[in-house]
């Protein structure tokens, strides 16, 4: 089994005439917690889809545990959790129901995971999705896409709905999952303060390239600036 | 055993665990033998990446600071007296650099630094 989890090479995607990507190359390997960072507008949210294979990509290679993104098979579309930036649920059913349905289409299902998740986040399980916040919609989205224990999370701006509290707490979850050597993590966020806590590498788009890509330690190391002041420096390099 | 960690400081956030350890080890607040917080706990508890925990752990380790039983944990290096001093003189030169580049950085030459640090040490003894 390859160490590299998520491998694109020189990739892009384009919707009419506006280039989105324009050669993206990426290697991910297992174990690591990447926050993909940019602008709005940037491609995060594109380049997500593009690797997993919910957009295909015009040119160039995209590889999800070795498989191309556009044809994964049922087993290695059951290792993925996702959470899409934009979470639409049934309005009318309850959030209890809305996991018994999506645990039904996993071989394995981590319930007591589910348990301390609703216990420690407070959502309302006997709730119907229409009567809950946008926090809760997200914290809901969240757990459905770790109830399966996924090898590879992809998060797509996560915290972006929670409050201060609810942000920690995602935020220890995250590190909790992402346990050295097995989980893979990715995430993108617009807000540099979260990645630095933790991811330990940081992907920059910039441009529909990436920028920048390593280890968020090197980044300071060498630039000698937090990274909410690297970002902006690259971005007016 | 406290750590504190500042994420958006343009230290690293391993750097800044690495030298809490140092400089409690040069200061006695960790002695040989005292077992550290397990890479999980202390990950979860700063609300920092694991990986970064068990980088400083492996860093440390390295340089014969700490320990890693299999299967039992991290400690602080039973060989650690005979180390101390070097511990403790790395650490300060470390501090020094830091205080150097600021010093650097406010237009003070090496001269000035050193009356100063000698202006320090008088102050110290009135």
């Amino acid at each position: 089994m390859s160490d590299i989890i998520i491998e694109l090479r020189d990739l892009t995607k384009q919707f009419g005439n506006a280039h989105i990507l324009r050669g993206v190359d990426l290697a991910i390997p297992r174990g690591s917690v990447v926050g993909l960072l940019g602008t709005n507008g940037s491609g995060k949210t594109t380049l997500i889809k593009c690797m997993l294979g919910l957009l295909r990509r015009n040119t160039g290679q995209s590889l999800l545990f070795g498989q191309d993104s556009w044809s994964l098979s049922p087993d290695i579309k059951a290792r993925i959790g996702y959470v899409p930036q934009v979470i639409s649920f049934f309005p009318w059913i309850r959030v209890r129901d809305l996991i018994r349905y999506t645990a039904s289409f996993y071989p394995k299902w981590n319930d007591d995971l589910c348990q301390r998740m609703i216990r420690d986040w407070d959502i309302p399980a006997d709730q119907r999705i229409s009567t809950l916040s946008v926090g809760q919609v997200q914290k809901t989205a969240i757990l459905l896409a770790v109830g399966h224990d996924p090898d590879l999370l992809i998060l797509d701006e996560p915290a972006a709905a929670l409050d201060p509290i609810a942000r920690r707490q995602f935020l220890q979850l995250l590190i909790d999952l992402a346990a050295p050597g097995r989980r893979t993590v990715l995430f993108s966020t617009h807000l540099t303060t979260d990645l630095e806590r933790v991811a330990d590498r940081v992907a920059v788009l910039k441009t529909g390239q990436v920028a920048w890509f390593g280890l968020l330690d090197d980044l300071k190391e060498q630039t000698h600036l937090n990274l909410e002041d690297s970002f902006l420096e690259m971005h007016h390099a | 055993m406290t750590f504190h960690v500042e994420p958006s400081s343009s230290v690293p956030i391993s750097r800044q665990i690495a030298e809490q350890i140092r400089a409690q080890c040069a200061s006695g607040q960790l002695n040989p033998g005292d077992r550290l917080p397990s890479v999980r706990v202390l990950a979860h508890e700063l609300a920092v990446n694991q990986n970064t925990i068990l980088r400083v752990y492996e860093r440390l380790t390295a340089e014969a600071l700490l320990e890693r039983r299999h299967g039992d944990g991290t400690y602080v290096c039973d060989r650690l007296p005979a180390g101390r001093l070097r511990v403790q003189r790395d650490y300060i030169r470390q501090e020094l650099r830091r205080q150097i580049d600021q010093a650097r950085m406010a237009g003070m030459t090496e001269e000035d630094l050193h009356k100063t640090i000698a202006e320090a040490f008088t102050e110290e003894q009135v």
